[in-house]
Parts: C-alpha cells; sequence; structure tokens
C-alpha cells in the first residue's frame, strides 16, 4: 500500500499536465450560470473544466479531491484594485499607480505589476482569483489591465493586458465651505478650472480621432504618437472607457462624453445616482460599484445609503461588478458584496457580481466567471457560504493550477498566536 | 439779548462755525427706552447733553427749536462689536512695530506661550481711533451713534472703547476706555505656537495666570527692599487692565466652552457670536454672561456650489440663528447686536428686523441696541437712553425704526445733528 503510495508520488509529475488537472468529487457545486449541483463532481483536465454534473466521469488517473462538506465556485474577480502598483501607500518608493500629466493613455499598468507583493496571496486567501488593476491620476490615466493573482512574471500573470482604458472626470475643487482646506480656490474658479478640465478632455478625443483618419488615409509624413496609438481600440470600440464618477455631475458628465465620443463606457464608483439611474439603464452601460463599507456621501443621508445602492441599481435594471478600488482592501470584498446582499441585493446578483457579472464586462465571459465546461478552472473552494464572514478558503485553483493559500497574515496570525 | 441768540446760533450753524448750544425737539414720538413712550414730547439737549425729555416742556428762550411733527425720536444706536473709527487690521499691527519699550515681537515663530505670540493686548482702540474713517458717516447714516470698538486681530488683539461716532479729534469721541479685551481663537497666524486650537485654549489660559503671578510679584517688589525685580511685560499687563473679557462663542459648545474658561480663570465674560445661544439658554443664565449677538445671520455661500445640498444641520443653524436673539430676551438677559460682518451700516436695521421676525419683540429689540449695549459695557448712566444729564446721542426718525420704509432723518452725536447723505438710486439698488 505504502509502496503504490510512493510509486504514485514519483509518477505524479510524469503525467501530462498533471498539475492542472484534478477531479473535485463529492462537492457541492455552484456554477453561477446554472443551479447548483449537490454531491457533484467537477472534472478538470489541463486548466480547463471539462466536465461537471452529478455524475461526471473521471477519467483514469487523474488525481482525485474529496469535496466532503465543501462548495466550489467560480474564482472571485475584483474589479478594480490597485494590486501590484501599490505596495504601502504612505511609502511613495513602493507606490506606482500614477504618472505625471493629465492624458497618458499609452501608458500600461500590466508592466508595473510587481508579482511578488505580499497583497497578492492575502488577496487570493479570500478567494479572488483575478482584478483588475488599474492606474489612477490626472484624467486618462492610462490602461487598466485584467491580471491572475499568481504568476512569477506579469507576463504569467495576464489575461487582458488591456482590459480598459481609465478616466477621471474631473470635479469642481471649490473651497469657503464649513470645514473646507484652507487655500482652495472660490467656486466660479474652481468651475473655470473644471470647465476647462473638461474642454480638455474633449480636444484630446479629437484629436485622438483626426490622428485615426490620417493614419488610415496614409497621410504623408505620419509621425506615430503613442498616445494616440492607444486611443485607437478606445475610438473603435475595442477597449472600454472606465470612467470614475461619484457625485451625479460626474456621472452626468461621463454619460454626455460617451455620448458624444461614442465609446464603451464602464461607470466606477458612482454615489450619488438618483437623477442618473434612468439614463445609465437606457444606456446599458454597467456599473463597477464602489466599497460599500463606506459611510454615505452626505450628511443627511440615511445610514445604509452605501448598503442599499447596489440593491437599488440591480432593480433598475443595471449590471453590476463589485470593486474595492484599494489594494490592501481587496480581501475584504466578499464582505463588501454581503453587505449588499443584507441591504436587498438579491443572493444570486451578489455573487454574479463578483464573479460572471465582472467577466462579462470586462469582455471575458467565454473563459472566465463561471464554471461550465470549456472554460478555465479558476476556482475557489469553500466549507461554506462565501458571503459568510466565517467561511474559509480551503482551495484556490487558477488555471486549475493550486494556488498557496499561506500569506502574511496568516503568518502575523501563527506567529502571535505562539506568543507565550 | 437772549432773543437775538437763537438768530446768531441759526447763522452760526448756516455757516457751519459752531453748532448751537441748545436745541429742542417739539411735539414728536419720543422713545425714551428707559421709560413709557411719549405720544407728544419735547427733548431738550444743551452743551452735548439731554437736559430734559418730557410732554410739556417749554424750553428755554436761548433754544433752537425743532418741529417734531411726524417725527420719533430714539437714543442713538450702539454698535457693541465694531471696528468703525479704527484702522484696517493691517495697520494696527504697522502700529506694532513703532518702537516701544517692551521687547519686539520675535521674528522667529514662537516656540511657546513665554514668546506671547498674537498678543497686543497693550494695544488700546482709543488710541487708533481716525475720526476721518468714511464708516463712520455710513454708521450715523445708519442711526448709529456710539460703538464699542476693539483691536481684532491677533488672539489677545488689545482694549476696547466706547466711542462717539463723531468728532473732530480722536480724543473728544472717547466716551470709555479701556472697555474690555478682545480675544479669538486663531490659531496657525505666524506658523508657530499656537497651531491648534488646543494650543490656543492651553495659551489664553497660561497667560491669565502669568498675569496673576505678575501682578503679585510687582505687588511684593514694592513691598520689599532687596529683591530681584520682576521683568516688565506689556503682554501682560494688558490683561490686568482690562473691566472685561470678549470671548468669541458661536456654537452651542462654543459658548460652553468659554464659559468654562472665563469661570476657570475668574474673568469677566462677554460672548460674541451667539448664534446658537437659542441652545445654550441655560449655561448662559447660569454664567449670567452677556451675549453680543453677529448681525451677520448665517447664510448660503452666494458663491458656492449650487449642485452641493446643505446638511440639515447646516440648514438648522441658518434657520435658528436670529432666534437666539428671541430665546436671550425671553430668558431676561442681558444681550446687544453687534455689525459683525455686515458690511454696509444701513443693512443692520435689516439684520435686527430679522431677529424681530424671528420672535424678538421691537421694544427689546430697540433695548439690546441702545440700553441693553450701554449696560453690557457699564455707561449705561451715559448712553443707551433719552434721560436728562445723559450724553445726547439721538436718532430721529420719520416712522418705526424697524419698519423697512422708514427714513433716518437726523442723528445727534453729542448734541451735535447730522443729516444722513440722501442715498442715490443707484446705491440702494446695489
Amino acid at each position: 500500500m505504502r509502496a503504490a503510495a510512493l510509486l504514485f508520488a514519483c509518477l505524479a509529475p510524469l503525467l501530462a499536465g498533471s498539475e492542472d488537472s484534478f477531479a473535485l468529487r463529492n462537492i457541492t457545486i455552484h456554477p453561477v450560470s446554472a443551479p447548483e449541483i449537490a454531491a457533484g463532481t467537477l472534472v478538470v483536465v489541463d486548466g480547463r473544466i471539462a466536465a461537471l454534473g452529478a455524475s461526471a466521469a473521471v477519467p483514469r488517473g487523474l488525481r482525485v479531491i474529496d469535496g466532503k462538506g465543501l462548495h466550489v465556485y467560480p474564482g472571485i474577480i475584483d474589479s478594480l484594485t490597485q494590486i501590484g502598483l501599490s505596495e504601502i501607500s504612505a511609502v511613495p518608493a513602493t507606490v506606482d499607480t500614477t504618472e505625471v500629466g493629465d492624458f497618458n493613455p499609452q501608458l500600461r499598468a500590466e508592466i508595473a505589476i510587481n508579482p511578488a507583493s505580499e497583497h497578492i496571496p492575502v488577496t487570493r486567501a479570500a478567494g479572488i482569483t483575478s482584478v483588475i488593476a488599474g492606474p489612477m491620476g490626472g484624467i486618462i490615466s492610462g490602461q487598466a489591465a485584467l491580471v491572475h493573482l499568481d504568476g512569477w512574471t506579469w507576463e504569467e500573470m495576464d489575461i487582458r493586458r488591456s482590459a480598459a482604458m481609465m478616466l477621471t472626470i474631473p470635479v469642481i475643487q471649490a473651497g469657503g465651505g464649513r470645514g473646507s482646506p484652507p487655500g482652495r480656490p472660490s467656486f466660479a474658479e474652481a468651475r473655470r478650472n473644471y470647465e476647462k478640465k473638461l474642454a480638455e478632455l474633449r480636444d484630446f478625443f479629437e484629436a485622438a480621432r483626426r490622428y485615426r483618419q490620417a493614419r488610415l488615409a496614409g497621410q504623408a509624413g505620419f509621425k506615430t504618437d503613442l498616445k494616440f496609438e492607444a486611443m485607437l481600440p478606445v475610438l473603435e470600440g475595442k477597449v472600454p472607457v472606465v470612467a470614475r464618477a461619484t457625485r451625479e455631475r460626474a456621472v452626468r458628465e461621463a454619460l454626455k462624453l460617451a455620448g458624444e465620443q461614442k465609446i464603451r463606457l464602464i461607470l466606477a464608483g458612482p454615489r450619488e445616482v438618483e437623477g442618473v439611474v434612468k439614463e445609465i439603464r437606457e444606456h446599458n452601460i454597467p456599473v463597477i460599484l464602489g466599497p460599500t463599507h463606506v459611510p454615505p456621501l452626505n450628511e443627511d443621508d440615511p445610514y445604509d445609503r452605501s448598503f442599499t445602492l447596489p440593491g437599488e441599481l440591480y432593480k433598475a435594471g443595471i449590471k453590476l461588478a463589485f470593486a474595492s478600488f484599494s489594494t490592501s482592501g481587496a480581501r475584504n470584498l466578499p464582505e463588501q458584496a454581503a453587505t449588499a446582499v443584507a441591504y436587498g441585493l438579491p443572493y444570486q446578483e451578489g455573487l454574479k457580481a463578483l464573479t460572471l457579472n465582472a467577466a462579462e464586462i470586462w469582455g471575458v465571459a467565454s473563459e472566465y466567471g463561471s464554471i461550465a465546461k470549456g472554460k478555465w478552472a479558476d476556482l475557489m473552494v469553500t466549507d461554506g457560504d462565501p458571503l459568510e464572514t466565517r467561511t474559509q478558503v480551503k482551495h484556490l485553483f487558477i488555471k486549475g493550477r493550486a494556488v498557496d493559500l499561506d500569506n502574511k497574515h496568516r503568518r502575523l496570525y501563527q506567529k502571535y498566536l505562539a506568543r507565550p | 439779548m437772549k432773543r437775538v441768540l437763537p438768530a446768531i446760533l441759526a447763522l452760526a450753524a448756516a455757516l457751519g462755525a459752531e453748532p448751537p448750544s441748545a436745541i429742542a425737539i417739539r411735539g414728536a414720538r419720543i422713545v425714551p427706552v428707559s421709560g413709557p413712550v411719549l405720544e407728544r414730547g419735547t427733548v431738550v439737549l444743551r452743551d452735548g447733553l439731554i437736559e430734559a425729555v418730557g410732554e410739556n416742556l417749554s424750553p428755554a428762550p436761548d433754544v433752537w427749536i425743532m418741529e417734531g411733527k411726524g417725527l420719533t425720536v430714539y437714543p442713538g444706536l450702539i454698535d457693541a462689536l465694531s471696528s468703525w473709527g479704527l484702522p484696517a487690521p493691517a495697520s494696527a499691527s504697522s502700529a506694532n512695530r513703532i518702537p516701544q519699550a517692551g521687547a519686539p515681537p520675535p521674528a522667529a515663530p514662537a516656540k511657546g506661550p513665554e514668546d506671547r505670540p498674537s498678543n497686543t493686548s497693550w494695544l488700546r482702540a482709543a488710541d487708533l481711533i481716525q475720526p476721518s474713517d468714511r464708516r463712520l458717516e455710513e454708521a450715523r447714516g445708519a442711526g448709529f451713534t456710539s460703538a464699542a470698538v476693539f483691536p481684532t486681530s491677533g488672539i489677545f488683539a488689545g482694549q476696547g472703547a466706547v466711542i462717539n461716532l463723531a468728532g473732530d479729534r480722536a480724543g473728544e469721541m472717547v466716551v470709555a476706555t479701556p472697555a474690555g479685551l478682545y480675544l479669538s481663537l486663531r490659531s496657525g497666524m505666524n506658523a508657530g505656537f499656537p497651531g491648534s486650537l488646543m494650543g490656543v485654549i492651553a495659551y489664553i489660559r497660561q497667560s491669565f495666570l502669568d498675569a496673576g503671578h505678575y501682578r503679585a510679584a510687582q505687588a511684593a517688589y514694592q513691598r520689599t527692599a532687596a529683591m530681584k525685580r520682576p521683568a516688565y511685560d506689556r503682554a501682560v499687563e494688558g490683561l490686568l487692565d482690562c473691566p472685561r473679557v470678549l470671548l468669541p462663542a458661536g456654537r452651542a459648545a462654543e459658548i460652553d466652552r468659554m464659559l468654562r474658561l472665563a469661570a476657570e480663570l475668574n474673568l469677566k465674560p462677554v460672548l460674541y457670536g451667539g448664534h446658537e445661544a437659542h441652545r445654550a439658554i441655560g449655561r448662559l443664565r447660569a454664567s449670567g454672561a452677556p451675549v453680543l449677538l453677529n448681525l451677520k445671520w448665517p447664510e448660503r455661500d452666494r458663491e458656492a456650489d449650487p449642485e452641493q445640498k446643505d446638511s440639515l444641520q447646516v440648514l438648522e443653524f441658518r434657520d435658528k440663528a436670529p432666534s437666539s436673539a428671541a430665546a436671550l430676551a425671553r430668558a431676561g438677559l442681558p444681550f446687544a447686536f453687534y455689525s459683525g460682518g455686515v458690511e454696509r451700516p444701513r443693512d443692520l436695521r435689516k439684520a435686527v428686523k430679522k431677529a424681530i421676525d424671528a420672535g424678538l419683540a421691537p421694544a427689546d429689540a430697540l433695548k439690546a441696541l441702545t440700553l441693553g449695549a450701554a449696560a453690557i459695557y457699564g455707561v449705561s448712566g451715559r448712553l443707551g437712553s433719552l434721560e436728562p444729564g445723559k450724553i445726547a446721542n439721538l436718532v430721529v426718525t420719520d416712522g418705526d425704526l424697524f419698519e423697512e420704509k422708514t427714513k433716518i432723518r437726523y442723528v445727534f452725536v453729542d448734541g451735535v445733528k447730522f443729516e444722513p447723505a440722501v442715498e442715490t438710486p443707484g446705491e440702494a439698488a446695489r
């Protein structure tokens, strides 16, 4: 018996694709895209889901993991983070999120990602298998990437190197109110600055459009410009624009811009939506939800304004995905969704907004986001409902490979647990 | 001889040489504030004082008679905290640069209370008066004849004075000085200590404790032969002089804080601001401290973002601030009004009307603008009502003072008559 086990251990590496091929048996499967399967079998071959069902056949020689008492879900996608771009926000040398200047579409966050970031294992332990890593700052901040939370290099992490163009809608930063920091300009002056920025943004789009026409026409003396090159897929609708817009004025401005420039818009972090929700719905604009665990935006908002917003947007018919907008806070993403579910978002929609909706919004739903035959096996195996705080992630698979769940938090926990 | 005197006086007045020394306003409605209203009365002014007030007076033959039919006579109004007649704050610090016997103001940022930062407590408003200040005329045009004026820059800004709002020479305008020490809680003015509110309050406490020690040390030195002399400190001298201390207290929490501070340091406080006095009536009653209400009622910044929604707390603060006057009056507590941030004196009556609309009885409003203000500064024996022997500061209107269409016809300051400049329509529309 022992000899047989030893033999298997020796042979295992020789079996083709053994590292990313396995079967989970006797496990509750939550495909998200289909009804759950109790005591089912999930077969992963060469990193992809080969079969799932109550009695799916397991090929001979495949590694089998007993899933008794466990649940398997698609891996969670955090739809906006700075993971890999920022390590310790208070130490500038470890922060690589922001470039100088207002218009930097040519920047690619992906190549700046630090695959050895301590945040990556911590985030994975929460069941998160992939994230959007986005640059910040200025108006057009650069290209956000969809990456796996595993890999020795950014190339190994890559899913979509240009998942979206990041845009921050300018805001009117006026002083004068009680408690406003000193040295802020008057409202009139701030509004002039704001209108100037908006005009610059429109001019930039216009210049990019003219660049594209000149390029298509093969104009003599045409000079390549990386900024405008980066705008081409945006103008052609191949890459969406993620517009960060919190207040209603910014959301309106984002919608207006999308209409004028005929671009694919994704709204990120809107929190003041009463007056614009209809328009968001009418134009089928997906919304990336900001963290729910934040105080309400306005002093007189109901205490649970941030909790109920996802449910309200869902009821209005808007496609939603959750995001942490964070680095160290990404690990709390399931709890952010759980609170939204406790305050009116249907449970299944909460799960979808963490998985399949995100994959759809980022254009990778044919490969990721649910447990379905042919998709990559980005899976989390838990001992319960992932929207419950007490639930533990027992295994995590990225493209069928088991990922180490050890991380800095766990090591610190063990360290201080052992303190005499 | 006696009969020709009025004619001579009239001639003199016409030439602008010497004002008549005795004037009577006859047959006017008289509101003395200190007593019942006289529907048809006469008030006689002589040599800058009120000589008589009554219904059936027959003024002496030398008195210049003004027919008062259709007019109402009030005591002149008092701005209970003002900068009228004082140079703008910048020049207050230039007064600072005049070489003085004390230590020069430290060039380096202050490190602690021992450097006496933001302390110009030795400045006296009475020494700074500029009779040529254009605002004096505007203030008279709005019915104001006196003001308690204070230097206001710094934490220990300086000593105030009660002044009359007309005079050829600064010294003639002063009614009482010092009227009190003006304190603010401004921090971070010179990049040194104190840079925070807690630092300012600690600094104020330390300064008053230092003043107490200074007094004791000086007294001991007078008595003792062989004793090291205590250093002279003008910053502390100013603290010892003051009959009362003006403390900033707008919000209820600030009122509470300042009353506690005053009690701890054994000061005689006068609170200024007072927009949440309606929420602190209990504390104010227990302390008996007078409140000066800023007539610049809180309002939405016209510059503010039109899309910015004000919170309920802010809206309530704005809505209830003018009711503070009525709340203080109902509780029988001493209060007065001051011009604060109201730039044009002629807007002040409108601002008082807001307090009346919020429940203040017009008689109480008038008292707060006259005798009430005078009592707070200890000059109610000189100013604030129409009584024989008081300073002849009067305002004469063609109707009720708080009616919008009422015009101010004359004001008298120290018995000298002024006619308000006629407003040009363009100016009125501004």
